[in-house]
């Protein structure tokens, strides 16, 4: 009932003892440079040279493949045919269908849009699949991040599968007064009112309950608050960090150079 | 300023945020599986807008779509969106915009307008124009009759945006009137969500009924388009 709403995956991997921050930094410049870059091939590199190693490294190839299939790959595919068949630019027709042409430009084109949105949703799961939300949370905390940040973060991590779990009952009971579920499509719609507003009065209702008990244990207290875990940064983690934020900034400089 | 903007960050503030992100992804959830002409993945964060000031409202946006994105993807990119979508409905409900159901539709435009103009950056440069939502049809429609990129965007926003945001608008009106007077009383701004006239049952249904007009317009716009 309280799980929390994570993908991360207990390791004993390199990646998994950077810290954090380290590892935000280098989803982030991963992202930033497919973006930047000048050049064609930089997404496709990125992807084969940077991101699957580090999966491997991380020991976490099995979840990473999982979820390339579940989620990325579906994503990618679809913005690749919408962008093949839709973008206008190019002469070379290679297929006609009604208004709509796919010439060799804009199958390039959709490759690589398509890769960088690989790219980025790879580099966004890699981060996830290695980090704890709750070891995230509080090194940032340590390093200035305002602590009610780091509660309504983890908070609605906790209050989805809540919330899920209440919808359930709710349809549950709802069944069991006689409404239809399940038939045809507008006697569906008839039954999202009674099925959604009361999860949604619900939890707004919860929320005062839930503010008089946070405020009792000294939310709103200024006080330092000491920390139950230790997270390591360690001076080969600043390294890897300047070191990321130089190659961000020269794929920038390049790209406003040679364009 | 900052004074000002801490004032409405109360305790009450802190602990919506969160259950108004899940109600944004609850509601977005739902919404897709009806396949309903819209997204209505906003609504938490023009509620917060409304009854905790544009500040908050923004914040939650932002966060709504960094959160949602650790199962959606696509939605990631699009946060700037959300937070202005948050942010301008704040400052609607600062003006009294949310004080009757015809100047909720009056926010709802105005929230449309933003949502347009922020998105379209966003759409041309990351994906040339083409996204993934089915809104990308007219887009694609527009290019090729000869419009530029920036103009075939912007103009696809501001045919499907109005549609969209006038219903989030409506609903969270609704669960705003909806709420018992004490409880939204104890909200930084509950000022905000005064009806001015009538009672505010009558409200309700004038505003359920707009968001059934406005969803089934919709949906001959669409059909209209498709077919």
């Amino acid at each position: 009932m309280h799980e929390r709403l994570s993908f991360f995956v207990k390791r004993d991997s390199a990646l998994h003892h950077l810290n954090p921050l380290t590892k935000i930094v280098l989803a982030l410049s991963i992202i930033l440079v497919s973006i930047f870059s000048p050049w064609y091939w930089t997404s496709h590199g990125l992807l084969l040279v940077v991101i699957v190693p580090l999966v491997f490294i991380g020991k976490v190839a099995n979840e990473y493949f999982t979820s390339a299939l579940r989620l990325i790959l579906p994503a990618a595919g679809f913005i690749f045919f919408m962008q093949a068949f839709f973008q206008p630019i190019g002469q070379t027709v290679i297929f006609n269908f009604w208004f709509l042409d796919i010439t060799q430009e804009s199958l390039l084109f959709a490759f690589r849009i398509a890769t960088r949105i690989t790219v980025m949703i790879s580099a966004f799961t890699l981060f996830l699949l290695t980090t704890h939300p709750s070891e995230l949370m509080s090194d940032l905390t340590r390093r200035g991040l305002p602590p009610q940040f780091a509660y309504v973060i983890i908070s609605t991590l906790q209050i989805l599968p809540q919330m899920q779990a209440k919808a359930q009952t709710i349809i549950a009971a709802q069944r069991s007064r006689g409404l239809d579920t399940e038939s045809t499509f507008f006697k569906r719609i008839g039954s999202v009112v009674p099925l959604v507003s009361p999860l949604v009065f619900g939890s707004l209702v919860e929320v005062e309950e839930r503010a008089i008990a946070i405020e009792a244990r000294g939310f709103t207290s200024k006080k330092a608050k000491t920390s139950l875990y230790e997270i390591s940064d360690r001076s080969s983690d600043k390294f890897i960090r300047w070191g990321l934020v130089i190659l961000v900034i020269i794929s920038i400089v390049l790209k406003l150079w040679l364009s | 300023m900052f004074e000002k903007i801490k004032k409405d960050f109360t305790t009450m503030t802190w602990v919506l945020i969160p259950v108004a992100i899940a109600i944004n992804i609850a509601i977005g959830q739902i919404v897709v599986l009806l396949k309903l002409p819209v997204f209505l993945d906003s609504i938490g964060t023009v509620l917060v807008g409304i009854v905790a000031g544009p500040w908050a409202g923004a914040l939650t946006g932002a966060l709504s779509n960094t959160i949602w994105g650790l199962f959606n993807p696509d939605s990631l990119p699009w946060w700037p969106v959300a937070f202005f979508i948050g942010l301008v409905a704040g400052l609607c409900a600062n003006a009294g915009l949310f004080k009757n159901w015809w100047k909720v539709i009056l926010s709802g435009f105005l929230i449309a307008l933003t949502a347009a103009i922020v998105s379209t950056p966003i759409s041309v440069y990351l994906y040339g124009g083409i996204t993934a939502s089915g809104s990308s049809f007219i887009t694609a429609y527009l290019l090729q009759t000869g419009q530029g990129v920036l103009s075939a965007v912007l103009s696809t926003g501001f045919l499907v945006e109005p549609v969209d945001k006038i219903t989030t608008a409506m609903l969270a009106f609704v669960i705003v009137q909806g709420l018992s007077k004490r409880l939204v009383a104890r909200f930084p701004r509950p000022e905000n969500a005064e009806v001015e006239s009538g009672n505010n049952t009558t409200q309700i249904i004038i505003a359920l009924v707009v968001v059934v007009v406005v969803v089934a317009l919709g949906f001959v716009v669409r059909n209209m388009l498709a077919g």
